[in-house]
């Protein structure tokens, strides 16, 4: 198995048919955990890194990954609506998965907002109720169910789908200019997906790198950046286990 | 500049009048002096007060006090520790950046938070990349020479020696600078990147001229600052003590010569004496209570959206809708500088997440051409989004779910180009006041931002020659983002009440001892990054105040006598 990656073949706009090709073609990551276990990076796991990092840095990234915080932002029922969302939005289709709405919830429990909001739009707090409803009534309206966790797979793509391309109109929807809405809520769920390490190892991001820095990043004259001993290699034709690495700390 | 000032680099040069780079710990960040910082008494008048402890009010506050000028300066957030407070991750960042509620309002509204302001002692070079280019001679007479918006009432030749001064402060690293007004700088160029290099192969091979710098990052040790670690969190606030912010290139010196830094102190009014018209003071909340600091000067330094912000908080009889605001060009003429990136994708690892990402630039495309279709022009740099970064870099042309997964996990192979497009002052776009409250009962701005038609063909331009380069380095497939960086005006300089809010000196029309020092002043904005410009302005500031060519400090309640200048 594997890709080869100095093509592009694999990529959405590259493709025929403009989808992204199957991560199911992907190694398993071997080392470490990466959402849904797609291993681009099969054998890097950033949190062995986790000794070199400064204090302040590995406490909030490790709290981040050790200390997942509770729902208490959103009701149970916004919830249930809003986690089926996130999950369709980063494509959560399987165990593990980047508990995304918990660090949203969070991140509004604590009124961290983002300095900024559009005229026309609510409080990015009640933009994410408001979205929670429309969700429930998109549901309701389409597939006569009870909620928009409730509704069938394909229903709630659809709903999501048009959703992003701002085709929604009526009920909680007529508070707010969709495709703000829809960036309002991409805003916080890419923050709390890709501040997560298992994402940092599924993209082979080398992570936090204070006060070690880096050493090897390449120069023009190169072909491609050189890497550092720890940094992760990615899934190509060949057994990454044969190739130069770093020897797996005890 | 002698030739053997051009040729020897590094820590030969350093300042001579600004000794904050031998005043911080070697090992330590934060400040070390912070034990024998003075402490001024609410019920004595000092010389000046300074609202906002950014790149305005921080240079101009240690000019002042090597003069032995008593300064206090309010600050609405934290006095920083780097290693306590900062991070070498994006979410956990958050605190650097003003996060408290702006709306946002237009036919193209911007997004504040950290795409550009700060909040804390440092302001918003805690988090800027790192880029310091000048001005070019042009850009203070675009109207005479181009024929659109403004000229500046001060001349790139009166502004020349403050350039230079700060930047052998930073101090800068970067080629032998071609465009503009040819300079060198005293720090070599750092060493560039592969996804650095992809960028320059192509620029090269169209016939794109690029230059490594200039940054305002340490490229040897500088004082007690070490050489960068290349690390690539510039963006995050710099816990190496490499990149420039006033925190640690000015404030260290500022302290030892006695000025004060209040943070945490919100300022809420600048007050004046109903009977005779100049300010006495400005009022502010700390740890809740209210307090009251006179002065015989103010010299508010809050930046394009908290400067008027304040002012039209102000409210007199004198002035009854704004303080400096009764010709009604207080929060006018905001300006934005677009900054759409294209991303580029390539058969090679490149991982620009190592490097600073503010590695190359050219201002080939900075004078007007006018068979480009569009007066003025743009310049072109490097940026090395962090993951948050760039998933909003693929999000922004729509993707989601498996397709943002699929060109997430191709991070990699990707490297960025951005432009900054000079776009024109329009006084509609400007700051007021919304009717929401925030948590001091102040008045939440409100920033309308609407582009013009010659920003349009700009931006579009700038674009397409993005595009050329990431061909001609032969690209497998790019992303595009359209945004916006920086922020400049609100409350610029001019030549009369009519068409600004300050003089030439940056005194306040109609309020003789109010100062503004920051970029809000900006008549327009050239194609270059704010934070070197702003900082020049300031020393140019202080050295008028020390000659006492404006009197604003001499004595309580005078009246200041503006001089020639």
């Amino acid at each position: 198995m594997g890709v080869d990656f100095t093509s592009a073949e694999h990529l959405p706009k590259v493709r025929a048919g403009g989808e992204a090709a199957d991560p199911a073609e992907l190694p398993r990551q071997r080392r470490g955990i990466t959402p849904q276990m797609h291993g681009r990076y099969p054998d890097y796991d950033v949190l062995e890194q986790a000794r070199h990092w400064d204090d302040a840095t590995r406490k909030v990234v490790l709290g981040r990954v050790e200390q997942v915080p509770e729902i208490r932002f959103f009701s149970p029922r916004e919830a249930a609506s809003l986690k089926e969302l996130c999950d369709l939005l980063t494509a959560q289709d399987a165990e593990p998965r980047i508990p995304v709405l918990n660090y949203v919830d969070e991140k509004y429990l604590r009124g961290r907002l983002d300095g900024f909001q559009f005229a026309d739009m609510p409080d990015d707090r009640d933009t994410w109720r408001a979205v929670a409803r429309g969700l429930d009534e998109q549901a309701h309206s389409r597939a006569e169910a009870p909620s928009f966790a409730a509704a069938p797979p394909e229903v709630r793509l659809a709903i999501v789908s048009d959703f992003a391309g701002g085709r929604l109109e009526g009920g909680a929807w007529s508070e707010l200019n969709v495709k703000r809405a829809f960036s309002v809520v991409m805003r916080a769920v890419l923050e709390s997906f890709y501040s997560h390490p298992w994402a940092w190892n599924e993209i082979g991001f080398g992570g936090p790198a204070y006060p070690r820095g880096y050493s090897r990043f390449g120069s023009p004259h190169l072909q491609g950046a050189e890497r550092e001993p720890w940094e992760g290699v990615e899934a190509y034709d060949e057994d990454p286990v044969s190739q130069d690495r770093e020897a797996p700390p005890s | 500049m002698t030739p053997i000032g051009g040729l020897v680099k590094g820590v030969t040069r350093m300042p001579r009048d600004n000794d904050s780079a031998w005043l911080l710990h070697p090992h330590r960040r934060g400040l070390q002096n912070l034990d024998r910082m003075r402490r001024y008494s609410e019920r004595e008048e000092v010389d000046i007060v300074i609202v906002g402890a950014g790149a305005g009010g921080l240079t101009l506050a240690q000019r002042l006090a090597r003069a032995g000028w008593r300064i206090v300066i309010l600050e609405k957030g934290p006095f920083w520790d780097p290693d306590r407070d900062w991070v070498s991750d994006e979410a956990g960042s958050h605190g650097i950046y003003w996060t408290d509620k702006r709306i946002i309002g237009g036919s193209d509204p911007i997004e504040m938070g950290k795409n550009n302001s700060g909040v804390g002692v440092g302001g918003s070079m805690t988090h800027f990349a790192g880029y310091v280019p000048r001005l070019h001679p042009s850009d203070f007479e675009v109207r005479t020479r181009d024929g659109v918006a403004v000229d500046w009432p001060i001349s790139y030749q009166e502004l020349r020696a403050s350039f230079e001064r700060v930047e052998r402060e930073l101090p800068v690293s970067g080629q032998d600078w071609p465009w503009g007004d040819p300079h060198t700088y005293s720090h070599s160029p750092h060493p560039i990147s592969a996804a650095a290099g992809v960028a320059w192969r192509g620029a090269e091979d169209c016939g794109i001229e690029m230059r490594v710098g200039p940054v305002a990052i340490t490229n040897g040790a500088f004082g007690n600052r070490p050489h960068c670690i290349y690390r690539g969190f510039c963006l995050q606030g710099c816990k190496v003590n490499a990149k420039a912010s006033p925190l640690i290139t000015h404030l260290p010196d500022a302290i030892e010569h006695g000025a004060e830094v209040r943070a945490d102190a919100m300022a809420l009014r600048v007050e004046i004496d109903e009977s005779s018209g100049p300010c006495t003071g400005v009022t502010y909340v700390q740890a809740g209570r209210e307090h009251f600091q006179p002065a015989a000067a103010v010299a508010v330094c809050g930046y394009a959206i908290e400067t008027p912000r304040l002012l039209l908080s102000s409210t007199s009889r004198r002035f009854p809708n704004g303080l400096a605001n009764n010709e009604d060009q207080v929060g006018r003429y905001v300006m934005v500088q677009g900054a759409t990136q294209v991303a580029a994708r390539f058969p090679i690892d490149l991982r620009m997440y190592k490097a600073p990402p503010p590695e190359v630039s050219s201002e080939q495309f900075y004078e007007t051409d006018e068979s480009r279709g569009f007066a003025r022009g743009f310049s072109i740099q490097t940026v090395s989004p962090l993951p948050i970064g760039w998933a909003e870099q693929v999000q922004a042309e729509g993707h989601w779910g498996a397709d943002l997964r699929e060109y997430m996990r191709d991070y990699n192979h990707w490297t960025v180009l951005g432009v900054l497009c000079e776009l024109m002052p329009r006084p509609e776009n400007r700051v007021t006041l919304a009717d929401e409250k925030d948590q001091y009962g102040q008045p939440v701005a409100r920033f309308d931002y609407s582009l013009c038609e010659n920003d349009h063909r700009n931006i579009a331009f700038a674009t397409a020659k993005m595009r050329e380069i990431w061909e001609h380095a032969g690209a497998q497939d790019t992303l595009q983002i359209d945004r916006y960086a920086h922020l400049v005006g609100g409350a610029r300089m001019g030549f009369s009440p009519e068409d600004s809010v300050v003089d030439r000196n940056h005194v306040a029309w109609g309020v003789p001892n109010l100062l503004i020092a920051d970029g809000s002043v900006l008549p327009t904005e050239g194609a270059a990054n704010p934070a070197l410009v702003i900082m020049a302005l300031a020393d140019r500031l202080a050295g008028l105040l020390r000659e006492k060519r404006i009197d604003s400090s001499a004595g309580a309640r005078r009246r200041a006598t503006v001089g020639a200048g």
